[in-house]
């Protein structure tokens, strides 16, 4: 629970610092890699934390004077409604996330391993 | 293990890196795309915010802007400079995607945003010189300072807003093409005035003429493409007499038959278009004050080509319709005067065979002598970061635009270079800045004088009570008939060395009929001594305007926009009661008999609900067809066909027309026999593309109006409008093309003033003001226009006031 909450607020906060929308690999893979026991925590707390939040704030562009946009963009995308649109976008953020916190969790087991052995 | 499953984890981080941040084919990159924090999402209706004040980096002083109910910006500035940067910085702040794109196309730089399917439309493009157009424009414009301080005001305009932009404001096309939008110049300014020039006067027929005279001979041309279109009412009334003394062009050019066949028409602009403009004197008018009605006929897009505006210095008030990209206002009015365009017809455009010497089309034959071409080697940057170089020659005729085959005889290469009036230095800019300070009718034609390219009947009604109407443009000296066809580019006959003096274009003012009128149709009479071309619009929409504004007394504007909206075909009243009759009904099935008998009952009025307007327009489509295109399928293109008018002649006056027989049937047919098969086919192919004759035959329905967007994206334009209207009719709508600005001012004490065109002021697909107006458009409603004289926000408007405060 902590996890999904560390992860959309700081992404949260980055995103009005910059624009750049990669936040969402960026900050999963070093929430994922200072995760030390759970797996799911790392990805499905960092998967769901960028769900959240994408899903979120579609949602609220959407329901805040989006309605025109986001039925022209569903139609350019083939068709939908404005939720199916931002359920989609949620879950391209969750997948990204879950990746990118699996493999900062799966680097630091391999990186403190080695470590051990050395 | 662990460290095989950490290097797939991290491979596949990579690939959806890559695809997510990267455009795939025409998808985005869905990562910045979806970004609800910067991506599409943002681009709602939250953009469509004023601001009551905003800091502006560049303003020499304080502007005051009103936005009435539309988003229609009020300018109010103290200097000429302040106007037109924040025309410039406004214009970009709703349409700057538009903008950049339409320079884009004009410049053939397509490729640089969609990759390498562009480069031939890129490549051609470029040739066509409209860079090179541009170029001349600004060297005739550094030589008058006031026209370089407003195109250098409205290129800084433009710039400090894009300058303001973070990604997350990026209009929408930005976001889905992933790039950003560059530096504004006034390159970019004269590159899209070039472009409105092109897409006005870049059509001719003369590569068909040459090859159906080829092929049918000289008595065929001359007899089905005359010069003088039938029953054409011209723009100068015929009884006008001509006193002055004409030049005389000094060489009647030899037939020439050109060695390299293409068909040009595919790549040249719509034909249709055109547009209807009138002035009305106050002697017919209710109020007794001249009313100027205007509606140009373009292709119809969104983001619209118009951007609605009013510029306000201490020595002047315009209002009208700007094109983006440029200062000024192109249509429109001030206190003074009212003025609305259309197109001129008349040729401006000549294509010359050139002979090369070898492959590196560096020298050519002229005067019997080879002569160096300039050769210009353009770069084409593409999508992807590959660089295509293409080097065109440029001759004293002009850019080769064609080229690739060789004369048959000596096997020398052959190209077609392209003479433009377009291409010459003018200083289009400076004529309408006169034009918007205009305070009579002479001082309005006198600033046409500067206006050369595209030619454009300017009709004019001003408040002091003067009507009237030029056919203005610089039109080169022809022999007759100079110009209907390609020409051999190797001496000086057909080369264009005078023009047309500019005190002896057709005009005429304050005729005794009290109004004048233009619908694109041939500007005078046999009585005009110069021959300025022959593509002209048929007769019937001019005809049409001036049969009612004849019958009109005290006008007013629900009368103008009733003309406007007219949907009256006269090309039918005049054909369709000889064709139906001509019909044999014994052969007509059940069905044929019904929609027949709605044809004879038909008003001839194309409303949107009315199936017989479109029964009529196909089956004289089919008619046509079965008439000509045996005859003119040549080099495997169907040619350019006569128009309406002279194949409506035909069938009226010649029962026995050989042509009436296809040629591909052993069987001989008659006039009877394809009329009433082109009847049979039409009720065929209409039932089979729209079912039983029903709802779905009706004007509205089965043709009906796109407004596309201009990327041609689905789902960001409007379609399936129900519209009536159509070619050769007052209302001239059509599928993809139409009255792009309807206009109607009354002048006097107190101006009033109408209009509306089909989209809106905003250039985002989210805003609410970005289609607002084309369902009134559609219904022929028009909106009040507000004529200020104050930025003052009048009581009982929702009109906002922003302050654009000079910030340093």
């Amino acid at each position: 629970m902590i996890s999904i909450l560390i992860t959309l607020v700081l992404v949260f906060i980055l995103q009005f610092l910059f624009y750049s929308w990669w936040w969402i690999i960026l900050v999963p893979l070093v929430l994922g890699f200072l995760e030390k026991d759970s797996l799911a925590k790392a990805a499905g707390g960092c998967g769901l934390g960028i769900f959240l939040l994408w899903f979120g704030m579609s949602l609220y562009h959407w329901l805040s004077g989006g309605e025109i946009i986001v039925t022209r963009v569903a139609e350019v995308m083939g068709g939908g409604s404005g939720f199916t649109l931002a359920l989609v976008t949620g879950v391209i953020g969750f997948l990204v996330a879950a990746i990118a916190g699996f493999s900062g969790f799966s680097l630091r087991k391999v990186l403190i391993k080695e470590y051990q052995i050395s | 293990m662990r460290i095989f499953k950490t290097i797939l984890a991290f491979c596949a981080l990579f690939v959806l890196f890559s695809l997510l941040n990267n455009s795939q084919g025409s998808i985005p990159p869905l990562g910045k795309f979806l970004n609800p924090f910067v991506g599409f999402w943002i681009n709602g209706e939250a953009l469509d915010h004023i601001d009551e004040v905003l800091d502006v980096k560049g303003l020499k002083e304080e502007v005051k802007v009103i936005w009435d109910e539309r988003q229609v910006p009020h300018i109010f500035a103290e200097n000429t400079y302040d106007v037109y940067f924040a025309q410039g910085f406004l214009t970009a702040r709703h349409r700057l995607w538009q903008m950049e794109f339409q320079t884009h196309v004009a410049a053939g730089r397509v490729s640089e945003l969609i990759g390498s399917k562009a480069i031939e439309f890129d490549k051609t493009q470029r040739r066509r010189g409209l860079l090179l157009g541009a170029e001349k424009a600004l060297q005739k414009i550094s030589e008058d300072s006031e026209t370089q301080l407003i195109l250098q005001a409205y290129a800084n305009g433009v710039n400090t807003w894009i300058d303001m932009l973070t990604p997350v404001m990026l209009p929408l096309e930005y976001k889905l093409l992933n790039y950003e939008p560059e530096t504004w110049s006034t390159l970019k300014t004269a590159l899209l005035l070039k472009f409105m020039a092109w897409d006005l006067t870049g059509r001719n027929s003369e590569m068909d003429m040459n090859i159906i005279r080829s092929a049918l001979g000289e008595d065929f041309v001359n007899q089905y493409y005359p010069d003088d279109t039938p029953r054409t009412d011209p723009i100068v009334p015929v009884a006008k007499p001509w006193h002055f003394d004409a030049l005389v062009p000094e060489l009647n050019p030899a037939a020439f038959e050109p060695q390299f066949v293409k068909d040009l028409r595919n790549a040249e602009p719509d034909r249709d278009n055109g547009s209807n403009n009138w002035a009305i004197s106050g002697k017919k008018t209710a109020s007794g004050f001249p009313i100027l009605a205007n509606d140009p006929h373009l292709g119809l897009k969104l983001p619209s080509i118009w951007y609605e505006i009013q510029l306000h210095t201490p020595d002047m008030n315009v209002y009208g319709v700007s094109l983006p990209g440029a200062p000024a206002v192109i249509i429109g009015f001030n206190e003074n005067i009212a003025w609305g365009l259309t197109n001129a017809g008349s040729d401006v455009m000549d294509w010359f065979e050139i002979e090369f010497k070898d492959d590196s089309y560096s020298e050519y034959l002229y005067m019997d002598e080879w002569i160096d071409a300039e050769l210009r080697v353009e770069e084409i940057r593409v999508l992807g970061g590959e660089v295509v170089l293409d080097t065109f020659a440029i001759t004293r005729f002009g850019p080769l635009v064609y080229f690739g085959e060789h004369n048959l005889e000596n096997d020398h290469p052959v190209g077609l270079a392209m003479r433009w009036s377009a291409h010459d230095p003018s200083n289009e800019m400076k004529a309408i800045r006169g034009m918007n300070l205009a305070s009579d009718l002479e001082s309005f034609f006198s600033a046409l004088d500067q206006f050369d390219a595209p030619g454009q009947n300017f009709a004019v009604a001003a408040r002091d009570g003067d009507i009237g109407i030029r056919h203005n443009g610089k039109y080169p000296l022809r022999g007759s008939n100079q110009g209907k066809f390609v020409r051999a580019g190797r001496d000086t006959t057909g080369e264009w060395r005078e023009w047309i003096p500019r005190d002896q274009l057709p005009v005429i003012s304050n005729p005794w009929r009290g109004f004048v009128s233009s619908a694109n149709q041939n500007p005078v009479g046999k009585k005009y001594p110069y021959y300025m071309g022959w593509e002209y619009e048929d007769y019937e929409r001019g005809s049409r305007i001036n049969d009612r504004l004849k019958m009109m007394e005290n006008i007013g504007f629900q009368e103008m926009q009733d003309l406007h909206m007219d949907n009256f075909n006269k090309g039918a009243q005049y054909i369709l009661p000889f064709i139906i009759e001509q019909l044999e009904p014994a052969s007509l099935t059940r069905d044929e008999i019904e929609i027949l008998h709605d044809l004879e009952q038909w008003d001839y009025v194309s409303d949107p609900d009315e199936r017989a307007a479109w029964v009529y327009k196909q089956w004289w489509l089919h008619l046509e067809q079965a008439i000509w295109n045996d005859e003119l399928t040549l080099f495997g293109e169907v040619r350019e066909l006569p128009t309406r008018s002279v194949t409506a002649e035909l069938l009226l006056r010649k029962p026995n027309l050989i042509y009436y027989d296809d040629i591909n049937t052993p069987e001989t047919e008659d006039r009877k026999t394809i009329i009433t098969s082109a009847f049979q086919q039409t009720v065929s192919d209409l039932t089979q593309g729209l079912g039983p004759y029903g709802d779905a035959w009706e004007l509205g329905r089965a043709r009906g109006t796109d407004i596309n967007h201009l990327l041609k994206v689905k789902g960001l334009g409007r379609t399936g409008l129900l519209t009536g209207g159509g070619v050769g009719m007052v209302n001239a709508t059509k599928k993809t093309h139409g009255p792009s600005w309807r206009m109607i001012v009354e002048l006097g004490d107190s101006l009033k003033a109408k209009g509306i065109y089909p989209g809106g002021q905003s250039g985002n697909p989210g805003s609410v003001y970005y289609d607002n107006a084309v369902d009134d458009w559609v219904a022929g409603n028009y909106y009040k226009i507000y004529f200020l004289s104050t930025p003052v926000v009048q009581k009982d408007t929702n009109h906002l006031l922003t302050s654009l405060r000079n910030y340093q």
